[in-house]
């Protein structure tokens, strides 16, 4: 088998990796933010239920929440799930975990604002919500995007992980040509893909710091 | 006298855990008047300021805002805040705060506009119309479309005062107005609150800073370990102040 045979395998079963990058980020930033406004929350039980779930979800592996997330409804409660429930399983348990660590950033941004600005807002007349989505969270973005930025990367190379459960993305791909090949070329074209696509990202990144950096406080 | 009042306190109390940080406390300021509220470190200025501009809640005692109500008295006589009246009361009063807290991402004009947009849902074109002729009244025309911090301290507390007028309140506060300020910016300060309070505001002014109080308000309250201990014309209480402990206060160089 040629390199470029190899190539377009690879890159055909990169498109799976990709699929869960981007379902992961479309679902864990906004679950993010639903965590940490509970875990922010004056009603103390939810505020304690969040900090259990976030404690839970970076204590344990993630490979070990795929397969909870994927074996709970057969043996907890009977149900028949179909080989297309495979994918389903990898994105929720992905979207939870990262969504418990996005949430702990939000935290570090939220708590790092200045009283003041939540005190101007309230004499203004602002609403919790409007205070919140208007004045604090955009200022949040900014100083947490070099966190996010730091999380978006090493879920690059997390989405690898699909592999422990029979997700055929790319690092599966890799792993079978290197096997059926012998050859460990595969190993280095995959680990040049998932670095182009860390370049593309960093890349992203610094064009939207730089589009932040109008103003400084 | 009453009908004049902008803002009115009666018998105010205040205690955090168990230190009782303002003891019956009467204050007001009428349309149109300039009161700055003088008093050492820890007199209960900052206390009695966070009070009126309810970013905290007197135990005892009245807070209203011309006709309208804010506290009640409850049934074991603790002051009892309605939540709707407290919404009505926030659009009655502006504060300039010390360290002015713009909003850093949003610009000048956007720092004027929003609330009166967002929060009194005001039509949009009209509210930036007023705010074009409030930054040009203050001198701050050119600089509509820069951030906060492309602009000097003195330029940052005027696009405060602007934020501040364009709700339209009746009551204006300036917490430590001059103290980031040097003679010139001191000077302006004291023009536009003149103008201010010839406009009909009621303007409230903490202080340390004895000339400025002096020269720019009608009347000085003493505010003394909790207590306002003299409250009369600004030339009578910096000249002449018949309190023991104002006369003290007044004399000593510290603060």
């Amino acid at each position: 088998m040629s390199t470029s045979t190899m190539f377009s395998m690879l890159v055909s079963s990169y498109g799976t990796s990709l699929e869960i990058f981007a379902l992961t980020l479309l679902g864990a930033i906004p679950l993010g933010v639903l965590i940490v406004l509970g875990r922010l929350s004056r009603f103390r039980p939810l505020s304690l239920l969040m900090q259990l779930l976030i404690s839970v979800m970076r204590g344990t592996p993630l490979m070990l929440q795929m397969f909870a997330v994927f074996f709970v409804p057969f043996y907890v409660f009977g149900i028949q799930t179909g080989t297309d429930y495979m994918f389903t399983a990898v994105i929720i348990a992905f979207v939870i975990n990262y969504a418990a660590y996005f949430a702990e950033i939000y935290r570090s941004g939220i708590q790092s604002m200045p009283q003041g600005q939540y005190e101007a807002a309230l004499v203004l007349g602002y609403s919790h919500a409007q205070t919140f989505f208007r004045i604090i969270l955009p200022q949040v973005v900014k100083r947490i995007l070099p966190a996010m930025g730091n999380e978006v990367i090493t879920l690059v190379k997390d989405t690898s992980l699909a592999f422990s459960i029979g997700i055929i993305e790319m690092f599966t791909q890799s792993r079978a040509l290197v096997a059926s090949q012998r050859n460990m070329i595969p190993f280095a074209l995959a680990a040049a893909i998932y670095w182009v696509t860390c370049l593309v990202i960093e890349f992203a990144l610094r064009r939207a710091e730089k589009k932040l950096d109008y103003y400084h406080d | 006298m009453t009908s004049t009042r902008a803002v009115s306190v009666t018998r105010a109390r205040k205690s955090f855990d168990s230190r009782e940080v303002l003891h019956d406390v009467s204050f007001g300021i009428d349309r149109g008047e300039v009161v700055s509220l003088i008093g050492p470190s820890g007199a209960g200025k900052s206390t009695l300021l966070r009070c009126l501009t309810l970013l905290d809640t007197f135990d005892e005692g009245s807070l209203s805002y011309g006709d309208l109500e804010v506290t009640s008295r409850g049934e074991d006589g603790r002051a009892v805040y309605d939540k709707e009246a407290m919404r009505q009361a926030r659009m009655r009063f502006g504060i300039v705060f010390q360290n002015y807290n713009l909003f850093p991402h949003f610009t000048v004009m956007r720092n004027v506009c929003d609330a009166p947009v967002v929060v009194q849902h005001r039509d949009k074109a009209e509210v930036e119309a007023e705010a074009r002729v409030l930054l040009d009244r203050i001198g701050l025309s050119d600089h509509a479309d820069k951030v906060p911090c492309q602009l000097s301290g003195g330029q940052q507390q005027r696009v405060a005062i602007c934020r501040a007028l364009a709700m339209k309140p009746d009551v204006i506060y300036f917490d430590e107005a001059t103290s980031a300020l040097d003679p010139k910016l001191t000077d302006d300060m004291h023009r536009i609150i003149r103008e201010l309070a010839s406009d009909g505001m009621a303007v409230g002014i903490v202080t340390h800073e004895m000339g400025f109080a002096r020269d720019a308000s009608d009347r000085i309250c003493f505010l003394f370990d909790g207590q306002i201990v003299e409250d009369g014309p600004a030339n009578q209480v910096i000249n002449d102040p018949v309190d023991p402990r104002t006369r003290a206060f007044l004399s000593s160089p510290e603060d």
